[in-house]
């Protein structure tokens, strides 16, 4: 099976919406060119990315949605796309390894590197000085902005990352690893602080909580886990589900995690995407639609998830109850 | 064996059974470059890369009888040796497989078509499963390996069946139907063997690692 990955809601495509759950904002049309394969809403929520089936990811004002920029790789096809956590910056990766990264709003680029395979994981620390990349097969890479270059190697027993993601305080860079491990490291040098070997199967998401103490780690074991950052130990377990942990994002206020889940057998099957309060560690909302399948989205700072699916020829953005 | 107790390439033999008169180069070429080709015609190249994942599960029990009585599916039966790029065999290697069963389901819960196989004294390793099925987000049939000795670098690969009906009959044109198969060499040759209605699909597939 194709390794899951970077390509976060990308794999959404399939998971049904729950209509009572769910409310339209916004739609926009779309040629068949422009068709959109994955999105991602910036954190403050002012702008939406999309993947194009023609190679652009094109970047609009949010909820205005007027057209602001289109970007590319040239010569690759767009295996992700991510923010960084203030959204003053956009990297878009390459299924050969280019990684380019923009400056918003003005649209200037700001970076291009190549990580020399396949992109399945990135991240941005937030001061923008340090990026995380996690080229298929091959050990993660530590790059620093300012100087253009790979400071650290994030070494795995066999394979890549999955996930990367940093803690925000900017301290920590956690890693979920093929080879089952989750690691910790200094985000500024790539030094190797914590890790843990307990997991049997691979992890796929990895998210720092809110206040930096916790990493939420979840995969093919079906289990969303709570690591203590300084130790690297589990120190709790949200219910096991029946379907695999693709994505997990926790909202601006550290109360709820959104985790999307795939169908181990096929991705094309239903899978839900499920809201947790973190407090009572229960399902707080269920995401399931027959028709609705989201292709993207993220947490507004006003606490709001949007999600995105593709309607007939058109693009839809709902806001989850 | 070398001063270290480590086993001798069979270049270093060879060196050695030239400067003890030995070996005898009869060659109007250069006695070097003649012992340079000989050690290069040994060269073994590395068993190409592919994929591990997404369903890796470590610890898999030491059976290399992964399938169960009764268990529906064609059987199959694996064999191969392990060697690095010098020739040399790597009887200290371990093989970790593993698959779906026949209707394209890998079992996350416990080991099913799973297992770590150390290889014997000769470098070789065998296991008895069945033909793995196709699945909807994958085009080809597959084993995973994963392939670890010490002193060489860790193999991630798969292995493909040249009977996959993907390809049609035809594995050299076709064995890029699988966006995945990058390299036609993991298609392997299957040899069918018993009768009709017990039928065992036979393969040999040795890989070689890379040294560090």
């Amino acid at each position: 099976m194709r390794r899951p990955g970077l390509t976060l809601w990308l794999l959404l495509f399939c998971f049904p919406l729950c209509a009572q759950n769910l409310k339209l904002e916004r739609s926009i049309p779309f040629s068949e060119a422009e068709a959109v394969r994955f999105t991602a809403i910036s954190p403050k929520g002012n702008f939406l990315a999309a993947a194009c089936k023609d190679a652009r990811v094109r970047l609009w004002s949010y909820p205005a949605l007027e057209l602001k920029a289109s970007f590319d790789l040239v010569d690759e096809r767009i295996a992700g796309l991510w923010f960084s956590r203030d959204g003053s910056l956009l990297a878009i990766a390459g299924n050969r390894g280019k990684v380019r990264i923009w400056t918003l709003p003005s649209g200037k680029m700001k970076v291009e590197l190549s990580a020399g395979a396949d992109i399945n994981a990135l991240a941005i620390s937030p001061d923008l000085n340090m990026l995380a990349v996690g080229p298929a097969e091959r050990p993660g890479q530590l790059w620093d902005l300012r100087l253009g270059k790979v400071v650290a190697s994030l070494p795995t027993n066999f394979s890549g990352s999955l996930a990367l993601d940093f803690s925000p305080d900017g301290k920590w860079l956690a890693s979920a690893d093929a080879d089952t491990g989750i690691r910790f490291y200094e985000a500024s040098t790539g030094a190797p602080r914590a890790s843990n070997n307990d997991f049997l199967l691979e992890p796929f998401a990895t998210a720092f909580s809110t206040d930096s103490k916790y990493l939420y780690v979840g995969g093919a074991d079906k289990t969303i886990s709570v690591l203590d950052v300084l130790s690297g130990r589990v120190v709790r377990t949200l219910p096991k589900q029946t379907f695999v942990v693709r994505i997990l994002q926790p909202s601006p206020d550290g109360m709820s995690l959104v985790a999307a889940y795939a169908d181990e057998h096929s991705f094309d099957n239903p899978a839900p995407v499920l809201v947790w309060d973190l407090a009572a560690q229960a399902v707080r909302t269920t995401v399931l639609q027959e028709g609705v399948q989201p292709n993207g989205g993220g947490f507004l700072p006003d606490g709001r998830l949007l999600l995105t699916s593709n309607g007939k020829g058109r693009t839809e953005v709902w806001s989850v109850k | 064996m070398a001063p270290n107790g480590s086993p001798l390439s069979r270049r270093e033999v060879l060196e050695r059974c030239l400067a003890l008169g030995t070996l005898t180069i009869a060659s109007t070429a250069a006695p070097r470059l003649v012992l340079h080709a000989f050690a290069e015609s040994e060269y073994r190249k590395p068993t190409p890369r592919n994929e591990l994942g997404p369903f890796y599960k470590k610890k898999a029990p030491q059976n290399a009888m992964l399938r169960a009585p009764g268990d529906p599916g064609m059987p199959l039966s694996v064999s191969g040796r392990v060697f690095n790029t010098r020739a040399e065999t790597l009887s200290n290697a371990v093989i970790e497989v593993w698959q779906t069963d026949h209707l394209g389901h890998y079992d996350l819960d416990g080991y099913r078509y799973r297992a770590q196989l150390p290889a014997d004294s000769s470098a070789a390793y065998k296991f008895d499963s069945v033909l793995p099925g196709h699945y909807p987000d994958r085009v080809c049939q597959h084993v995973h390996y994963l392939v670890i000795a010490p002193g060489h670098k860790p193999l991630v690969t798969q292995l493909y069946f040249a009977t996959d009906p993907v390809f049609e009959g035809d594995p050299d044109r076709n064995f890029g139907r699988d966006p995945l198969i990058h390299s036609r060499e993991l298609v392997r040759p299957v040899l069918l063997k018993g009768d009709p209605q017990e039928m065992q699909a036979v393969v040999n597939f040795d890989v070689v690692l890379e040294m560090l």
